[in-house]
């Protein structure tokens, strides 16, 4: 009841401020690395604002997986997949884009295509000569590819363990295709040497900003619709779909269909994550794929809190922050660090970042008001105070399994 | 409420900020010149790239024991790229942007060369790239001091045929951009030797595939045709080992099909017993074996800069410490570590590599040097059995390429093209037709 | 090869002895001391051949000590010796009598160099020298040579040697040498028709070779006899391979099954999505690294025991560290199996780096015992000795704890704790321990695992990251918490992967197996063998 409580009232709020912050931030951030001179203590450099831009796409495809895993309890391990995939439809746009700019100075074929000797381009690259067709790629390849996947495993309701190593075999297959070089995505090297992207060119510092810009706002957006979609009737179902399917279906709701469109919804936004994404970086490779790479932003939701919205989003910047910090810091160490992270956080703070931090506001407010209560009614019990070293414990026990997945060793209650 | 979320955020993101320029300030004494060392520490790629970055922070060492360059010592600036492509392009923004390095030695795979171009070519600085690779490239702000396929592939191919006699050739590969080109190549090669197409096999096989049982009977079932057969192999690192032992155990031996090498040096044998493949081929720039006093001088460093006396030394590493000399000597050449100074010097450096001759850089961006072909002998280290008379120029542009024959890449002031069309006249391959 | 090559020596030293010196010594001494003299591979093999033409059975010696590589000369007087090396000492040998010679640093000595093509002709050279040796296993050696390198000059000794031979096996390989010899002589067709009848009979595949040559060079009814026999052998030959792709598949589910079956404890009946499980594989691989490199600098007779003497420090070492990782943190996490994944894929990273910073970033060296080492053939199914022994040791770990889990009490507490917590908590189970040691079995097994594959893959610190996708899948197309599951999930897998890998290509294969994975679990969304019961609800 009152984890409902503050869900409604604080995240909602905190959903605003977070869209507001980002909104300043993709105005400021652009103004500052533009108007001011490099000098200025307060120039962004453009190291920055590349480094930020993609950050800021890391955690559109964090929150993507929030609504999923957070919401409706369906831990994907593939959701790179759906990235990757928007990642290449805009891909397939900047390298049409190149024109006869390639090194080869072909102006229908991409450089790969030139040196491996195809003489044609394939069907499935026609039309990304166009942004609108591309764009319409960008929702739809990874929308398609998530409804159908969805359609089928929620049918056959595959859950739990099952739907997330199915989900993890999804993204190696996908990988391991866009390896292939008889695939005609440029195999292992993938897509790169962009030049321009509607007419600008990538590597101007205005272009940078410009995409800087329509991540953040891409991500305000998303989260604001995300906030919409969980504070609907919608959202309340994927909740209950988490917490007790079979409950949910004897009702009379259609798990299934609630579900296929929560990973149908967070598959867009993963793609449209990834289309911001491989402008900025420069290149988009199969390496996107890796199950290994979905592992880290099932890492960053978790970090930052899940169900929370906002926390993934925290937990992607503070996440890949330390990434690139430790990568040029420690060299040698920073797994060390990384991996402590993940095992610290598991432990330590279950519920993630701003999952802890409501708990722990609850907990103080819930014993504001009981000392409250207490000081009217003498005889009420003592107040517990589970914010010592493992709150982990003292919340978990009572409840029912925790959002995911369950199984193992623990008494699972009938439903 | 809302004021402790935005104190929360600001306080995360002021820390974050804080601990770049940090990163930032620590670094930014002038009087040092910075090199930076861009290879995986990491991932995947860890197990080749670490010795480079070894060998680099050793020949830095070395030259400021030397006194240094230009007066000032040298800093080397380790990241670690984590085997992660964009991490790449972020990792040498990095390096130029924010730690202000002078060259980067670095890079690997095709891949993270790729990944890291336009950032090279945008913040305009200057990457040693040591390893062979397809070829397919020239740009201005890279300099190649890896082979070509031309100094590798193609010398191999003319060893077996006329050496071995061979007839049959199953060209064996991981499926990415080097084997399809080097692969691409070699296939119109053979084929303008006279080779028919059904004497060709070519098959790839994923990163890291490790179960080699059926491929390793189709050769021998492909060379069971009455020709003499031989392999040759662009598997890449890893695969290479459970390619290998399947070899030896499914008796594979190299008097009968040879199998000839690009992949595979001192390094990747390093892990594994050679005694039942004496006799296969690998076709290198540098053999740890090659008797010259530098390479003596060389691997004795080497082994003492480590602290192992079992350390071996490869191809790549060779490369490295060509391209640090070069550049080296560019920089005293041009007076100045400024990237358009030092990349218009280094056409034309000189400096003696480890076989025994001179390397020279081409005007192309691209070395000259001497191939050798080796047999991989019982104590996993080579023997030179062949090598060419006198240095071959690195091709960029392969002639047995359909669309790259008529390009050339040339560096030098009149032309400064990479992609320069000599049918049509034009910079920028075919032009406009 | 190695035991040939001493079967040739003794065979070389019995007859040294005996033999009257059919040549004078002097002219072979001084032809081999030409080999110092010797400036490329052409001029080495004039040398070769013309020690070969002596006839002399003694330079089989210096000839298989350069085919190994061993055979060099003094660089002050440029005299000749076989001085294999060891370290930085080499110790000589007389390159004709083969008696010791000392020993001195090998940087005094320059090898003469040696390449295949001069490998083969020594091979082929050798076995006309060796034909009439008293050895049947050497002489068996040479006929398989003659047989496959035939060269019409040794008809005649080939017919002289099938008239004395009394070994059948023997015989029946130098009637095959002979046929083979030949087809490339200028004998009259019928001796040819008789020769392809006979090769015919044989249906390997170094016939069907040595057939197509045949067929290329010749013409008419010959060439269609020939034709007819390569038909008949392909046919044979096409049967053969599809036991062999079985073959094959089975070794691939069996490295499979080794790889997951630890996975099946940890994850199938614990609970535990454990993402470290690949490094635990890791440490067992370097742990048998370990052995062996104490084993070779201290004791080097004991090497064809290095695996059995690792198996039980795999099992302890990667136990311990599942121990510990069980104590510290997964205890903590259970009934909340997602956590496990986060906190085990940490672990996991940590694994690697620290596996990386201790033993360095290269793949280290694992060596096969002998008995692992080659191959043999049944019928024209080729089997390797690694691979068969994996395949025995994964069925018997798996027989070993199907006993545990079945036959046990521990076995039978494990179940029971999977099965109900609470209930086999009041029943006086300690269940915080029976979770500890289960999964200090899972992850002992997997170090287990480690050891068979270090016979097979890279031992890098990234052993694991290759097989923990695949482990993953076979426990859940398998079935979770069933290790019969487990068992036809690997083998299945395995042999649909291989039959698949022909047509498909390897990599399309491999994507093609995990699209019917992805099917199958919409067709029975609890794998193959389905836990029934509460436990796997929800």
């Amino acid at each position: 009841m009152i984890t409902q409580r503050l869900f409604t009232g604080g995240s909602n709020r905190r959903v605003l401020v977070t869209a507001l912050v980002l909104a300043a931030v993709a105005v400021l951030v652009p103004v500052l690395h533009l108007a001011l001179p490099p000098s200025s203590p307060f120039h962004v450099p453009a190291y920055m604002v590349a480094l930020v831009g993609k950050y800021l796409t890391y955690a559109l495809l964090a929150l993507a997986l929030d609504l999923v895993w957070g919401y409706c309890g369906i831990l994907s391990l593939g959701h790179g997949a759906f990235f990757a995939l928007g990642g290449y439809a805009m891909g397939m746009y900047l390298m049409r884009q190149i024109g006869d700019r390639g090194v080869y100075g072909n102006p229908i074929l991409p450089d790969f295509m030139v040196f491996l000797n195809w003489k044609e381009l394939p069907w499935f690259w026609y039309g990304f000569d166009q942004f609108w067709f591309a764009a319409i790629m960008i929702v739809l390849a990874p929308g398609a590819l998530a409804f159908v996947f969805g359609w089928f495993a929620f049918r056959s309701r595959v859950t739990g363990v099952y739907l997330s190593i199915i989900t993890q075999a999804l993204t190696y297959a996908l990988l391991l295709a866009f390896f292939r070089n008889d695939m005609g995505f440029g195999g292992n090297n993938g897509l790169t040497d962009f030049k321009d992207i509607l007419g600008f060119n990538v590597q101007a510092p205005e272009t940078r900003a410009g995409l800087f810009a329509a991540s953040a706002l891409a991500l305000a957006l998303a989260l604001l619709i995300t906030s919409a979609i969980t504070r609907s009737k919608y959202g309340m179902l994927m909740v209950a779909v988490r917490d007790a399917e079979s409950r949910t279906r004897f009702i009379g709701w259609r798990p299934e269909n609630i579900k296929v469109f929560a990973f149908t919804i967070s598959a867009v936004m993963a793609g449209i994550a990834g289309a911001l994404y491989v402008p900025q970086v420069g290149i988009i490779n199969p390496g996107e794929f890796a199950p290994a790479n979905s592992i880290e932003v099932v890492v960053w939701t978790a970090v930052g809190g899940r169900g929370t919205l906002v926390g993934p989003i925290i937990g992607a910047l503070l996440v890949n922050g330390g990434k690139s910090w430790f990568t040029g810091i420690l060299p040698e160490y920073w797994l060390f660090a990384l991996g402590g992270l993940f095992i610290a956080v598991t432990l330590f703070l279950p519920k993630g970042i701003i999952g802890t931090w409501d708990s722990w506001r609850a907990s103080r407010r819930d014993a504001a008001e009981r000392a409250r209560t207490k000081a009217e009614e003498d005889a009420a019990p003592p107040p517990v105070d589970p914010a010592t070293g493992r709150p982990v414990r003292v919340e978990e026990t009572p409840r029912a399994p925790s959002p995911g997945l369950s199984g193992g060793p623990a008494p699972q209650p009938a439903e | 409420m809302r004021g402790m979320i935005a104190t929360l955020a600001k306080r995360v993101s002021g820390a974050a900020l804080a601990g770049l320029m940090m990163a930032g300030a620590a670094t930014a004494q002038e009087d040092t010149i910075k090199v930076g060392i861009l290879h995986s520490l990491s991932g995947t790629m860890a197990i080749s790239e670490t010795t480079l970055k070894d060998v680099m922070l050793m020949l830095v060492e070395q030259q400021n024991a030397k006194g240094g360059l230009l007066g000032k010592k040298l800093e080397a600036v380790v990241v670690d790229p984590a085997s992660d492509w964009p991490l790449f392009a972020e990792k040498a923004r990095e390096l130029i942007s924010v730690n202000g390095v002078s060259a980067v030695f670095g890079c690997w795979t095709s891949v993270s060369r790729k990944s890291v171009l336009p950032v090279f070519e945008e913040l305009n600085s200057i990457l040693f790239y040591p390893v062979q690779y397809e070829g397919e490239e020239s740009q201005r702000n890279v300099f190649y001091t890896g082979a070509a396929p031309n100094q590798q592939a193609i010398p191999a191919v003319d060893y077996l045929m006329n050496e071995e006699g061979v007839e049959r050739w199953v060209l064996a590969g991981t499926d990415y951009v080097y084997p399809r080109t080097t692969n691409k190549i070699l296939e119109a090669y053979l084929e303008s030797k006279g080779v028919a197409a059904e004497d060709i096999m070519i098959n790839y096989t994923p990163f890291g595939h490790s179960d080699w049982q059926t491929i390793v009977s189709d050769i021998k079932t492909f060379g069971s045709a009455g020709k003499k057969t031989a392999v040759v192999s662009t598997i890449n690192g890893d695969a290479n080992v459970p390619f290998y032992k399947e070899l030896g155990n499914q008796g594979v031996k190299a008097e009968d099909i040879p199998v000839v090498a690009f992949s595979v040096g001192e390094e990747e044998l390093a892990g594994l017993d050679t005694a039942p493949l004496v006799g296969h081929l690998t076709a290198w720039n540098y053999f740890q074996s090659v008797d010259t006093p530098e390479n003596a001088e060389f691997i004795a460093a080497w082994k003492e800069f480590t602290k192992n006396p079992d350390r071996v030394t490869n191809d790549p590493m060779e490369a490295h410490y060509i391209g640090f000399n070069m550049w080296v000597k560019a920089v005293e050449k041009a007076g100045t570590t400024d990237s358009d100074a030092v990349i218009d010097a280094m056409i034309g450096v000189s400096v003696p590599n480890l076989t025994g001759g001179y390397s020279a850089m081409m005007p192309n961006h691209h070395i000259t040097k001497p191939v050798l072909i080796g047999e991989i002998q019982a104590d996993g280290q080579m023997e030179t059995v062949w090598e060419t008379t006198g240095l071959v120029v690195g091709d960029e542009w392969s002639d047995y390429l359909p669309d790259s024959k008529d390009l050339i890449a040339d560096w030098r002031a009149p032309m400064s093209c990479g992609n320069f069309n000599v049918a049509t006249g034009k910079c920028g391959g075919k032009g406009v037709n | 090869m190695t035991v040939l090559r001493v079967l040739f020596v003794l065979v070389g030293l019995a007859l040294s002895g005996a033999a009257s010196a059919q040549v004078d010594d002097e002219a072979i001494r001084a032809t081999i001391a030409r080999f110092a003299d010797s400036k490329n591979f052409r001029e080495t093999e004039e040398i070769v051949r013309d020690l070969a033409a002596t006839g002399d059975v003694r330079v089989e010696r210096p000839l298989s000590a350069l085919s190994d590589g061993n055979l060099s000369f003094r660089k002050s007087d440029r005299q000749v010796f076989i001085a294999p090396e060891r370290g930085q000492t080499a110790t000589l040998f007389d390159p004709l009598t083969g008696e010791a010679a000392g020993e001195a640093p090998k940087g005094d000595f320059t090898k003469v160099k040696v390449n295949n093509s001069l490998r083969r002709t020594i091979r082929d050279v050798i076995s006309g020298l060796t034909l009439a040796s008293p050895d049947p296993v050497v002489r068996l050696a040479a006929a398989r040579t003659m047989f496959i390198a035939p060269d019409a000059a040794n008809l005649e000794a080939l017919d002289a040697a099938i008239a004395a031979e009394t070994v059948t096996s023997v015989k029946i390989s130098l009637e095959a040498a002979r046929a083979s010899t030949i087809l490339v002589s200028d004998a009259p067709d019928a001796a040819k028709f008789d020769a392809i009848a006979l090769l015919g009979q044989r249906g390997d595949r170094e016939t069907l070779s040595l057939l197509t040559g045949f067929a290329a060079r010749s013409q008419g009814d010959l060439q269609a006899a020939a034709q007819r026999a390569i038909d008949t052998i392909g046919k044979s030959l096409a049967l053969w391979d599809i036991g062999q792709n079985i073959w094959y598949g089975i070794s691939l589910g069996s490295v499979l099954l080794l790889a997951a079956i630890g996975l099946a404890i940890t994850f199938g009946v614990m609970g535990v999505i454990n993402m470290a499980h690949g490094e635990m594989v890791m440490i067992g691989a370097y742990t048998t690294f370990v052995v062996q490199s104490v084993i070779r600098s201290s004791f080097p007779g004991l090497f064809d025991w290095s695996l059995t003497i690792a198996l039980p420090l795999a099992f302890l070492v990667a136990g311990a560290v599942g121990l510990a990782l069980e104590r510290g943190v997964i205890r903590f996490l259970y009934g909340r199996p997602l956590e496990t994944l986060l906190a085990t894929w940490g672990v996991s990273l940590i694994l690697q780096q620290a596996v990386r910073t201790i033993f360095g970033p290269t793949n280290q060296e694992v060596g096969n015992p002998s008995w692992m080492s080659g191959g043999f053939q049944i019928g024209q199914l080729a089997l390797t000795w690694n691979r068969l022994w994996i395949v025995v040791f994964a069925l018997a770990v798996f027989g070993l704890l199907l006993y545990i889990f079945k036959r046990t009490a521990w076995g039978l507490q494990m179940r029971a704790v999977t099965a109900n917590r609470r209930m086999a908590s009041s029943m006086g189970i300690r269940t915080p321990w029976v979770d500890a040691f289960t999964f200090a079995l899972g992850s002992g097994i997997a170090g287990i695992a480690g050891v068979a594959l270090s016979q097979i893959d890279n031992v890098s610190p990234n052993l694991g990251q290759g097989y923990i996708i695949d482990s993953f899948m076979v426990v859940v197309f398998g079935g979770v918490g069933n290790l019969w599951g487990t068992l036809v999930g690997a083998f299945s897998l395995g042999i649909v992967n291989k039959f698949l890998e022909p047509y498909a290509g390897a990599v399309l294969g491999k994507i093609l197996v995990l699209v019917l994975i992805i099917l199958f679990i919409q067709k029975r969304p609890r794998g193959l063998f389905a836990l029934k019961g509460r436990s796997v609800e929800a």
